[in-house]
């Protein structure tokens, strides 16, 4: 049906049960070209901008995770290799502690060692000096007892005569001598 | 008191002595004293204390010396300790008796005995000294009980010692 037997028609008449009368769809469908043309002149560009910008945005977002990604596994390959270090190093100090930890025993052995030898010669210089001190004192004793017992005795044993002989003696060696 | 002050005073004492014709009696009779002196601190403090007047001092060595020595061996000794110098008497007296023996061409034997000796015995021992020194000897016996039995014999450096105190210091020693 032409534009024109459109508006010829009778608008009281209905044509057809289902479509809208004819007038209607005209200005129907001029009214929804100016409503879509307007939405198109005036939302069209903020809904493109819109777009550009969760476009960006998204754009951006994807970049943040290939860098967070990049970082993450710079990250994880960084741990894995201070992992070997760590793994070295624990190495190297458990090495060093044992090689420590030997000599501190052989020191202290050795040390040991020779305070057990010095503390035995210490004990065997004492007993020695205390044996010579023994032997010092009963010696002396003996002496003092001597010589008190030989003091005592003496006057009574140099008698008169015996004086006398100890006196022709002397003459008689010294005479004797030359 | 010095040497020559020392030599001075036995000079003086030997001469008068000598003068006197004492000299042997007086030599041997200060011999004693001065052993005597050596041997007592008391009489030798006494004798020498500038606290006690000099008078005091020279009545000392009259109780002393009275009746026992020569008059002249008395006053000689009475003159050097009240003349202060009772101090020095047996370095004194050693000079005299040094002095003496050299006129008579005598060496000095200092004789040390536990008991008295006889006039024999001390002319034999004279004799035997003599034989091993190979020196005349003027002998001064002092009695010193110290030396508990036998002679201990000085001849100027050499010593003979005879002695009952020394073999028992070596005992004692040993011991």
């Amino acid at each position: 049906m032409s534009l024109l037997s459109l508006l010829a028609a009778d608008p009281s008449e209905t044509h057809h049960w289902l479509l809208p009368e004819t007038a209607e769809i005209i200005y129907g469908g001029i009214a929804s070209v100016l409503v879509i043309g307007g939405l198109v002149k005036f939302a069209g560009p903020m809904v493109k901008k819109s777009m550009a910008a969760r476009t960006e945005r998204i754009q951006k977002e994807l970049d943040a995770s290939a860098n967070d990604l990049a970082s993450a596994q710079s990250d994880a390959a960084g741990i894995r290799t201070a992992l070997g270090d760590i793994d070295a190093e624990r190495a190297r100090l458990l090495a060093d502690a044992n090689a420590q930890a030997e000599a501190l025993l052989r020191d202290g052995r050795a040390r040991l060692t020779a305070e057990v030898a010095e503390l035995e010669a210490k004990a065997d210089a004492d007993i020695s000096a205390a044996a010579a001190r023994r032997g010092d004192e009963l010696r002396t004793e003996i002496g003092r007892v001597s010589s008190s017992a030989l003091d005592k005795v003496l006057p009574s044993v140099l008698d008169e005569a015996t004086q006398q002989a100890l006196v022709e003696n002397f003459i008689s060696k010294v005479g004797a001598s030359r | 008191m010095s040497d020559s002050r020392i030599e001075g005073y036995a000079r003086a004492l030997f001469e008068i002595a000598r003068a006197e014709g004492t000299i042997d009696e007086v030599e041997d009779e200060l011999f004693r004293l001065a052993r005597t002196l050596e041997s007592s601190d008391a009489l030798r403090n006494a004798l020498t204390d500038e606290k006690i007047p000099a008078a005091r001092r020279q009545g000392i060595v009259e109780d002393l010396l009275g009746g026992k020595a020569t008059v002249t061996t008395t006053q000689l000794v009475s003159m050097v300790v009240g003349g202060g110098r009772g101090r020095d008497l047996p370095a004194i007296i050693d000079k005299l008796v040094q002095r003496a023996s050299r006129e008579k061409k005598l060496e000095v034997a200092e004789v040390r005995s536990a008991v008295a000796l006889t006039a024999d015995q001390q002319t034999r021992l004279a004799a035997a000294l003599a034989n091993a020194t190979g020196k005349q000897v003027n002998l001064k016996v002092i009695v010193d009980p110290s030396v508990l039995g036998g002679i201990v014999a000085t001849v100027g450096d050499t010593v003979i010692d005879g002695s009952i105190r020394t073999r028992l210091d070596n005992v004692k020693g040993r011991l």
